[in-house]
């Protein structure tokens, strides 16, 4: 490993986590905007999160390690994902990790560690929680399957770096069919999965519709920090993810420190208009009654199918 | 494919093929300026008498293999001229009995003097769809037409607007719209087939040419279409599995136009299927097409069969009937052979008259009992000896008794299918008739002997008789069914010419 | 044009085609229905032009305008007077679930694509790979119609097998013969209007278009 690509991989991971908190800033700052109100400024959550850190942890009597260990995992899978993904540069020495479903599985490592979490701690919210969080995840989870196949069936490959490559290199793909229609799927996921409206209110803490926070329910301190830090993390990879998997445009090819520079400003700038677009859509919406939560699923899944097939007819 | 045929195309043969066209359309532009009354009923009836005319003189010149056409787009041969000849005899029927239902009907405030406009406008427009398909040689004029029938037929079956008749109208146009889609879906395979094969672009919807080049379009490709055209244009016959529409659509109708949609709108879909049947058969294997059709048609008369035998309402009754004996026609057609078509269409000729007089009786005997409950009607015979008798008479023939001649016309399926080696299938159609046979036999004997069960109402002690303009053309109807039973000529060398069109050797 | 901007805008009419008629199962709210009628119109006119351009058939053309005339004015015209009178601005409740019928649509565009292989197998071009998606449009509105209860409902049911049909003709021969062509269009809008002055009576006599309270006549 080159000290080159070992710089870019560092630049990556610490540029995403620098910016995932200001990713979830952004998006409250313009719902606060958008709602009438002045908003605490996107730096908001990174100052909360040292507020927290300085905090010490409580465990609720009765949890056992599961508890105090759900934090760690969470965000060490997180972190891995960060590492390995095409975000920045497509030529990062640890591209061959990055397969699809290699990613997919990380993402779902950390999900199900969170729900144990909210199961070990007896609770009734966490429990609730954890229930819900699982069905969503079981239902989404196909979909990112359906999705990656079709993305890599064109290309015989399921590496990260060598779909988003060839998308750079064949730009007309990105209106075929097939491309559509995944990115259509796969931004519903990414909703679904990042927990955001309409499948689940980030800002909510009413019994009856709440799922993450219903897990996190009992961290506090140290440990609160680490999830509400994983979780913009995870919610920054999905939207990296899904604006370099459809807009590929300024990802970096080659480890020089230019291309490396224009490609976290082309990042940073993808992402914050995702965030911002993202917001502006909550803003618009209700959240899902949570028995009609499978019917968004079910259509993302039928969107995965039909850009599966229509990858393979209209090609 | 063809047999050897001479084209006619003079003027009077050109007359020949417009007549049956425009005769009834006159009709309905009388109609619609003239509104309701007697002049405009018998102008209709004049033009069902037209088309027959026509049926006729285009037999006699089509008989020995002659096909008349104006340009690729209208055709006379001699299949053509025996379905304009039930076409015109069962309008002729009918038409005769529109006048009494009209009237009887606006005397008793079922319907106002719109509804009765309506109804004289729409009747002859009903007729010449039905002329326009049976001439049309281009496919996709025959898809048209046949469409264009469930269009204007809509508002014939809920004339009534009455509840179930507003329920038969709904249920008529959106499984009839659906069936006939899925025929035009078929119709676009089988043009998308022609063009493959090098038809030209023109007349790659022309049937003469198509059934000439069948042999060079794609097998797979067709046998696609035609299920496709067998479950659209079987739709509009009445057969499974989307027949759901013709009890409802036929008991709730008004009965002259019951009788024109079973007597010759069935046909007309089956006649679409017996021209898409030529192409087909050269095309794909005949076995896949005679065990379609087979399959179809027997399922069709199981669910006939069983329906009959628990039916209470006489007019579904007659609706089943024709479900049933549409699946005799189809069974004719699968099995394919000359003789088979031969017999098919003679029993289309034999039903068409026979169940076009009795959805008049039927109607008459509603009008004059108000209900359509086999177990409230009874003692019929007694009670209005004329009526009852040719209910009685018609029956007889639908049921295939001698010397009526669907007797003839099942003896020649059966005769024709143990040849073909289609023993089994012939043995099912037997138990599934003889079903039928015990059910209606039942049913109709409480109605024409049954005492009434209860006190009768006070009014129908007996009933009216029969006005004339009614009853002759019934009894007529069942005079020329008894006679084609009886003699070969003048259909026989028709039905000959018209199966050596359709008919595989 | 060039032959990859053909192929490129030509299949992403024909995946909007598709997607349209899903999104009719996923909606409940017949207004948006409606919209979705309109987009689906669009996309066929835009097909018909395409292959206009690529063929030079002005005959096409003209097929095109009448397309946007008929499916994406007139019929959605026709649609929304029923749904103003009817007042009836929800599908509520379907036979099967709006989940159920989502996973069903994906299996029947599985099913369009193994009954379509025929005929692509016949003479495979740009033009015939999109056939499976006129019949997936074919066997949505087969579903629609027999899954959902308002008239509204089944009148697109039939609208959106319409269409698949009519895009499978587009895709395979580029249209049949305009006289054919004019006499089916003619018979959809006619059938269109014969059904909106049924739902109007069904109103009228039920005081509702679900077509479950039609269930007097049976056997």
């Amino acid at each position: 490993m080159t000290p080159g690509a070992m710089a870019g991989v560092l630049l990556q991971v610490v540029l995403l986590i620098a910016v995932a908190p200001y990713v979830v800033g952004v998006m409250r700052q313009v719902r606060a905007r958008l709602e009438g109100r002045a908003g605490a400024g996107i730096g908001q959550p990174w100052r909360d999160l040292r507020k927290q850190l300085a905090k010490e942890a409580i465990s609720p009597e009765g949890s056992s390690w599961v508890f105090t260990a759900a934090p760690v995992v969470l965000l060490a899978s997180t972190l891995v994902i960060a590492a390995v993904g095409p975000f920045i540069s497509t030529a990062s020495p640890l591209d061959r990790v990055a397969d699809l479903f290699a990613v997919v599985a990380l993402l779902l490592l950390g999900t199900v560690a969170l729900a144990l979490a909210g199961l070990d701690t007896g609770t009734a919210f966490g429990g609730m929680g954890a229930s819900r969080e699982i069905t969503v995840a079981a239902l989404a989870e196909p979909t990112i399957l359906l999705v990656g196949f079709a993305l890599s069936a064109r290309v015989d490959s399921s590496n990260l770096a060598a779909i988003v490559d060839r998308i750079q290199d064949n730009p007309a793909q990105v209106l075929s069919p097939a491309s559509v229609l995944a990115a259509v799927a796969l931004a519903v996921v990414v909703v679904a999965e990042a927990g955001r409206l309409p499948v689940d209110n980030p800002s909510t803490h009413l019994e009856l519709t709440m799922i993450h926070e219903a897990m996190v329910l009992e961290y506090s301190g140290r440990d609160l920090a680490t999830i509400e830090l994983a979780a913009a993390l995870r919610l920054t990879v999905l939207l990296g993810l899904w604006a370099n998997l459809f807009l590929p445009w300024g990802v970096a090819t080659s480890a020089s420190p230019s291309a490396l520079g224009i490609g976290a400003a082309v990042f940073v700038g993808k992402v914050a208009i995702l965030a911002v677009a993202l917001a502006t859509a909550e803003v618009f919406m209700a959240k899902l009654r949570l028995f009609r939560v499978p019917e968004l699923l079910a259509g993302s899944f039928l969107f995965g199918v039909l850009a599966v097939s229509s990858s393979f007819f209209l090609a | 494919m063809i047999p050897a045929l001479t084209t006619g195309s003079g003027a009077a043969d050109a007359v020949l093929v417009v007549a049956p066209l425009l005769a009834p359309l006159a009709a309905a532009a009388t109609a619609a300026v003239l509104r309701w009354r007697l002049a405009t009923g018998l102008v209709t009836i004049g033009a069902a008498g037209i088309i027959l005319a026509t049926g006729i003189t285009a037999a006699t010149r089509t008989v020995d293999g002659t096909a008349l056409t104006i340009g690729n787009w209208l055709r006379v041969d001699a299949l053509t001229a025996l379905m304009l000849i039930v076409i015109g005899a069962v309008g002729i029927i009918a038409t005769c009995a529109g006048l009494g239902h009209l009237e009887g009907e606006l005397e008793r405030g079922h319907i106002d003097d719109t509804g009765a406009h309506l109804y004289s406008v729409l009747v002859p427009l009903f007729l010449a769809a039905m002329v326009l398909a049976v001439l049309a040689n281009n496919l996709g004029l025959l898809w048209a037409a046949i469409e264009a029938t469930t269009i204007v037929t809509a508002f014939l079956v809920g004339h009534r607007r009455t509840r179930a008749a507003l329920e038969a109208t709904w249920k008529y146009v959106i499984i009839c719209s659906v069936g006939i889609a899925l025929a035009y879906l078929g119709t676009v395979l089988v043009h998308y087939a022609a063009q493959q094969a090098g038809v030209a672009e023109h007349g790659s919807l022309d049937w003469t040419q198509l059934s000439a080049h069948a042999e060079d379009l794609d097998p797979g490709v067709m046998r696609l279409a035609f299920a496709l055209l067998v479950l659209g244009f079987g739709t509009k016959a009445g057969l499974v599995p989307l027949h759901s529409w013709l009890p409802d659509a036929h008991s709730q109708a008004p009965a002259p136009v019951s009788a024109l949609m079973s007597g010759v709108l069935l046909p007309v879909a089956v006649y679409a299927l017996l021209r898409y049947r030529v192409i087909a058969i050269a095309s794909i294997s005949p076995e896949f097409v005679r065990a379609l059709l087979l399959t179809i048609a027997l399922a069709s008369l199981l669910l006939a069969a069983s329906l009959l035998i628990t039916q209470r309402d006489y007019k579904r009754l007659l609706a089943y009937s024709s479900i049933e004996h549409m699946a005799l026609v189809i069974i004719g057609v699968a099995i394919g052979t000359r003789l088979a078509i031969a017999a098919a269409l003679l029993h289309i000729v034999g039903h068409g008259i026979s169940k076009a007089t009795l959805f008049c009786g039927a109607g008459e005997i509603l009008s004059r009992t108000g209900t359509t409950s086999i177990a409230e009607v009874r003692g019929l015979l007694t009670r209005a000896p004329v009526l009852g008798g040719a209910f009685a008479l018609g029956l007889a023939a639908l049921l295939g008794l001698p010397p009526f001649s669907l007797f003839f016309s099942e003896v020649g399926l059966v005769r024709a299918g143990l040849t073909a080696g289609l023993g089994w299938a012939m043995a099912v159609m037997l138990v599934l008739l003889l079903m039928v046979f015990v059910a209606i036999a039942v049913k109709a004997s409480g109605m024409l002997f049954g005492e009434p069960a209860t006190q009768p109402r006070p009014t129908v002690r007996t009933l009216a008789a029969l006005p004339f303009a009614t009853a002759a053309p019934i009894i007529a109807g069942l005079g020329v069914v008894a006679m084609l039973g009886i003699v070969d000529w003048p259909l026989g060398p028709l039905l000959h010419s018209a199966s050596l069109i359709a008919g595989t050797p | 044009m060039s032959n990859g901007l053909y192929v490129q805008l030509l299949y992403l009419a024909v995946g909007g085609l598709l997607l349209s008629s899903v999104l009719v199962l996923w909606r409940r709210e017949l207004s948006a229905i409606v919209r979705l009628l309109i987009v689906q119109g669009t996309l066929m006119a835009v097909v018909a032009l395409l292959l206009a351009i690529e063929r030079d058939s002005i005959e096409l053309v003209v097929v095109a305008a009448e397309v946007v005339a008929l499916k994406a004015l007139l019929i959605p015209g026709i649609l929304r007077r029923v749904l103003r009178d009817s007042a009836e601005a929800r599908e509520t409740e379907p036979l099967i679930n709006v989940t159920a019928s989502i996973l069903t649509a994906a299996v029947l565009t599985l099913v369009a694509y193994g009954i379509s292989r025929p005929l692509v197998r016949l003479a495979p071009s740009i033009e015939t790979q999109a056939v499976p998606v006129g019949f997936a449009m074919v066997l949505i509105g087969f579903f629609v119609l027999v899954t959902r209860r308002r008239a509204l409902s089944q009148i697109v049911g039939f609208l959106l097998l319409d269409n698949g049909i009519a895009t499978t003709a587009f895709l395979l021969t580029g249209g049949v013969p305009g006289v054919v062509e004019l006499a089916v269009s003619l018979d959809v809008l006619l059938i269109v209007l014969v059904l909106q002055v049924l739902a109007a009576r069904v109103r009228l006599t039920f005081g509702g278009t679900d077509i479950d309270e039609l269930r007097d006549l049976h056997d």
